[in-house]
């Protein structure tokens, strides 16, 4: 994810305390990594060690590149 | 959309809204603070305080992290953005919050090598590619976004990084929530109490608020439908004379927050003897600085930094706003010497500040024919 796109000057989502759905496409355990979509499409890496193990296809919420929680509660 | 569409639900609004009808007494004035920025914004974007009954009134907190960063601190960023072979890095929003002598954005403009980041990580990519400069990150945020960068931090120096290096303005929700309810010019019913904020710590920090202040609290999500369910929530509280701490965000929120967040904080982190907060002043234990064993990567370790408190332009009432004694439309420059084009406060900068929340969402206009 670009920061031009979610970082702009509409809104900023890391100043804005969002937490953005997204889907675990790929998991990289040993770097603590995953690639991500978000629902509009656009992919991001996202540091997952806060809410490990995660697999592909979970919905994680992420802010600031890093995934605070399980979407759908707490595992 | 799971968890997007079903609490967008214009019928099942109604009904909340008809309840909430029903537990208000009349002639009793309610006022409820929404903590966070983003309920802030998602107020005034969906209209929500239109579908509350006239005597509930929704003043805004102090939960704009970038709205709480004092001018002196953007000066000493812009300090080090000035230093010969540094690239500085911030989110979008901090860019265009003014100092004492311009933004970021100004100093950008004037030469600086300032770039807008995501997240830490993209500094840190920045740091990898550029190992001949010095990166430096400006980290600002509450609880919510602490995490990341304490997750960088340690991944910087496992990775034995030496040209990286982050200002650490991060703060922290419990201090400025304690000193408002001490505040004698504020008076409070509730609280709806920050989604993001207590992913991470969860809902016990908050208990403080019904035991110490009588004041019930429910923690919400950023959907319509979860912040009229946390008014709910609150006005049932006030009307069966319960007080306690409400988790209406638990899809998201566990009672404990996340352990592991906590726990990497506790390493990279510590808590300053105070920070000043903008409008808010000076507050204890409000605010993170890197912990002795980051110390190598503290930025103001590194570099040495003007560390001067400037006192907010006298136009501005951002203090009051945040503070919730006056509503962003009460300020004497709102809308005129300050917009979101040129804002004098930070209130304006952020579409989560109450200012440009108002202004962005055309209650401008409605307020002032009021007036």
């Amino acid at each position: 994810m670009s920061g031009g796109d979610a970082c702009g000057s509409q809104h900023c989502i890391t100043c804005g305390d969002d937490g953005v759905p997204m889907t675990v496409l790929r998991v990289d355990e040993a770097r603590e990594l995953a690639l991500c979509a978000a629902d509009d499409g656009r992919h991001q890496t996202v540091e997952v060690a806060l809410v490990a193990p995660v697999r592909p296809a979970e919905r994680l919420l992420v802010h600031a590149g890093t995934a605070i929680a399980h979407e759908g509660g707490a595992r | 959309m799971k968890f997007v569409d079903e609490f967008r639900d214009a019928e099942l609004g109604r009904a909340v809204a008809g309840r909430i009808l029903s537990l208000v007494e009349p002639g009793r004035h309610y006022k409820l603070m929404e903590v966070c920025g983003g309920h802030t914004h998602s107020i005034y974007k969906y209209g929500i305080d239109d579908l509350l009954p006239a005597n509930v009134e929704l003043v805004h907190g102090p939960g704009c992290p970038v709205c709480v960063i004092p001018m002196g601190r953007v000066d000493d960023g812009i300090a080090i953005a000035h230093r010969d072979g540094v690239i500085f890095t911030c989110f979008g929003d901090m860019m265009r919050v003014p100092g004492s002598d311009g933004s970021l954005l100004d100093a950008k403009a004037a030469g600086a090598d300032i770039r807008m980041v995501y997240s830490p990580l993209d500094a840190l990519r920045i740091a990898k590619q550029n190992p001949d400069r010095e990166v430096v990150f400006f980290a600002i945020g509450f609880e919510t976004t602490a995490p990341s960068t304490a997750l960088t931090l340690k991944r910087a120096r496992a990775e034995g990084l030496r040209n990286f290096s982050v200002m650490c303005s991060h703060v922290t929700i419990v201090p400025p929530l304690r000193a408002l309810l001490e505040s004698p010019d504020l008076r409070l019913d509730g609280f709806i109490g920050p989604g993001h904020v207590s992913t991470v710590v969860g809902a016990q920090p908050f208990e403080f608020i019904p035991a110490d202040y009588g004041k019930p609290i429910a923690i919400a999500g950023f959907e319509p439908l979860d912040i009229l369910q946390a008014v709910e929530m609150i006005l049932r509280q006030i009307a069966e004379g319960r007080c306690e701490v409400e988790n209406q965000y638990k899809r998201v929120v566990p009672y404990e927050g996340n352990l592991r967040a906590l726990e990497v904080m506790a390493e990279v982190f510590e808590l300053r003897p105070h920070f000043e907060w903008r409008g808010l002043g000076f507050i204890s234990h409000s605010g993170l600085k890197l912990s002795a064993a980051y110390a190598e990567l503290d930025a103001e370790v590194r570099f040495s930094i003007p560390g001067v408190r400037v006192a907010d332009p006298k136009a501005c009432q951002c203090g009051e706003v945040l503070k919730g004694v006056i509503k962003p439309w009460e300020c004497k420059v709102f809308g005129t010497a300050c917009t979101p084009e040129r804002p004098i406060g930070t209130c304006m900068v952020s579409s989560e500040g109450a200012c440009a929340a108002y202004y962005n969402y055309g209650r401008f206009a409605r307020e002032r024919e009021v007036v």
